[in-house]
């Protein structure tokens, strides 16, 4: 046991190296100034933070948790039966359903938005068919707007919500499945008190890694989105480059790590105590 | 079990395939390293160069200024030349950050024509000589736009609803609604940036994206019919789909240049300033410019060019075109103003 603590220390310093100084150094920023060419100026001040507590800002950073919840939302909604199915099936079909969802990861995050751009675009490839059958006359602009962005998004982060499910369900206990209905429950019963119970971890880490995934990217609402709607992220990038404003920019990376850890907190107490009362109820 | 543990290799997988790494070579020969935009050059023109000295060229990429200034900044890089836009050659002389030319290594530095030397923002060329030019004007498809385009007011015209595209860049598009109410496209008056922002906003149901790298192809595929394009874009659309028009606005538009530079602490100034006079040669400079597609700066290179090149509106602007235009000015610390309304106008928040 003594043994296997010092394998962590690579570990640990990796994450000492490139987590924690970088994050210590973006806490530090956040409470400094810029002057007029946009160099960090050494000095205490909260301008960083009194900034984000502008009507704009503020609307931006709601914007960006609505988009995030209902991807996630809809990311669990078609990734569960996904998930379900694949765990319930085959052992050959199992294999081949992650190999396929793992697919798209081996090309290019930017290539694969990109093509939907090639599908999506007004002489792009669906609105071609469509006007080949006739069931449009003309190109319907699907392109460049709010539903693009919400399908690029949900599209890229589905594998990231169907693995952990498929994981918590694969490790589930089947047998608990035929006591239930050895005991007589029906099949949606055994599903609400065995099988959902059992997943909500997975739905827990999938939840979360497709949520801090949706507040992080910015190239999505760029590419699929025009650029036209903003996010938190769009304008922490442009904080860094464009307008050359470091320390709003680090304070609102701050400001937005601490706000997403405490969502996930709340996330995770609520999913706790739900599962503590399902647990009750089936006891 | 097995498969449990084969899942987590390949959301592990997933999540290393997000990262990216990249890996630079090096060599023994003197190398002369250039850090530029994609496609800045004519392929054939720096191994020539590469053959006549028996040098090594690395060229490397970045998308935009900020990043170039920001890469710069922080000491990195090791490169001996660079090429940052006007307004970026200003900031970065500011911040120290630029070697002084010596012009005695440059003496084709007098084939660069009249108008393009002694620029507002590195006045008497003490730290950069222009390598290429253009300016922001409307390109329009003739196929959809059937009027008569000579104003930025017709990017308001209810008819290109949806169809309009907008450079993704807060001093052009704002610097450019100036320009429409009568001012400097640099303005550091709030009252009117405020209204040339609330123009625009009135402009935004007719926008389709803004977008500055892949505003070409958005242009090539009649996605948008209209909108603000640089010329040396417009020359590059052009050839892709002919239906493609360009005009400069009477109100005037944004002038732009790139430049050669050499960042503070260069290892080979000198063989950056042979590259430099090597590229203004005449004939080096036509070879270069056929392909590259923006304007040669290059006063005795014309006789060189093919006559498509000549004759292109698009590349070479005329005089009255050419007295229209601004550079974008440093603005300060009112940067941040332009950012706020920027933000505003994307968000549409308040």
């Amino acid at each position: 046991m003594r043994k296997s603590k010092f394998l962590m220390i690579p570990v640990l310093l990796w994450m000492a190296l490139f987590l924690l100084i970088p994050m210590i150094i973006v806490v530090v920023i956040s409470f400094m100034n810029r002057d007029t060419l946009g160099n960090v100026v050494f000095g205490f001040s909260l301008t960083g933070y009194k900034t984000f507590f502008d009507s704009l800002y503020l609307g931006i950073y709601w914007d960006t948790l609505v988009l995030s919840v209902v991807t996630t939302v809809i990311c669990l909604l078609v990734s569960y039966p996904l998930a379900y199915y694949i765990a319930n099936a085959a052992p050959k079909i199992q294999t081949w359903g992650l190999v396929l969802i793992t697919i798209p990861f081996w090309i290019n995050f930017l290539i694969r938005t990109y093509a939907w751009v090639l599908l999506l675009r007004t002489q792009g490839i669906v609105n071609s068919l469509l006007l080949h059958f006739g069931w449009i006359q003309d190109p319907v602009q699907m392109l460049y707007t709010k539903g693009a962005v919400l399908l690029g998004m949900v599209y890229n982060f589905i594998p990231f919500m169907v693995l952990p499910i498929y994981v918590a369900l694969e490790q589930m206990d089947k047998r608990l499945l035929d006591a239930a209905s050895d005991l007589g429950a029906t099949r949606w019963k055994a599903f609400r008190h065995i099988t959902l119970p059992q997943s909500k971890s997975g739905i827990m880490t999938g939840c979360v890694l497709v949520y801090v995934s949706t507040t992080g990217m910015f190239v999505v609402t760029d590419i699929l989105g025009g650029a036209k709607s903003m996010m938190i992220s769009n304008i922490i990038q442009s904080q860094y480059l464009g307008a050359r404003n470091w320390p709003f920019g680090s304070a609102l990376s701050v400001i937005f790590v601490i706000t997403s850890l405490i969502l996930i907190l709340l996330f995770n107490r609520a999913m706790q105590s739900k599962a503590d009362r399902v647990k009750e109820g089936s006891a | 079990m097995k498969r449990k543990s084969i899942a987590g290799l390949l959301l592990a997988g997933a999540i290393a395939a997000l990262s990216l790494t990249s890996l630079g070579g090096c060599s023994s020969k003197e190398t002369l390293h250039i850090y530029s935009w994609a496609d800045n050059f004519d392929e054939d023109v720096l191994k020539d160069f590469e053959n006549k000295y028996n040098v090594d060229i690395t060229y490397d990429n970045y998308a935009n200024n900020e990043d170039l200034l920001a890469k710069i900044k922080a000491g990195g890089g090791g490169y001996d030349l660079i090429q940052p836009s006007d307004y970026m050659v200003a900031t970065m002389i500011k911040n120290q950050l630029l070697e002084p030319l010596d012009m005695k290594n440059v003496p084709n530095f007098a084939n660069v024509q009249e108008s393009l030397k002694d620029p507002v923002y590195d006045p008497g060329n003490k730290y950069s000589i222009v390598y290429m030019s253009g300016v922001t004007g409307i390109a329009y498809n003739k196929k959809y736009v059937k009027d008569k385009i000579d104003s930025w007011e017709d990017l308001w015209n209810p008819a290109y609803k949806g169809k309009v595209l907008l450079l993704d860049d807060n001093r052009e598009v704002i610097g450019m609604a100036l320009k429409k109410q009568g001012h400097s496209n640099s303005s550091t008056n709030e009252g009117e940036i405020k209204s040339a922002v609330d123009d625009l906003k009135k402009l935004l149901p007719n926008v389709l994206a803004f977008d500055t790298d892949t505003i070409k192809q958005k242009m090539i595929q009649e996605e948008g019919w209209i909108g603000a394009v640089w010329s040396g874009d417009a020359a590059f659309i052009v050839k892709d789909n002919p239906d493609i028009e360009y005009v400069v606005p009477k109100e005037g538009s944004t002038i732009f240049s790139d430049n050669y530079a050499i960042p503070k602490g260069a290892k080979n100034k000198e063989l950056a300033e042979k590259f430099i006079n090597y590229m203004l040669d005449p004939q080096v400079s036509a070879k270069n410019y056929e392909t590259v597609g923006y304007s040669d700066p290059n006063a005795k290179a014309m006789q060189y060019h093919s006559e498509a090149y000549r004759n292109n509106h698009m590349i070479n602007l005329t005089e009255d075109e050419m007295k229209r235009t601004e550079w974008l000015g440093d603005v300060g610390s009112t940067l941040q103003v332009y950012d706020r309304f920027w933000t505003e106008l994307k968000s549409g928040r308040e």
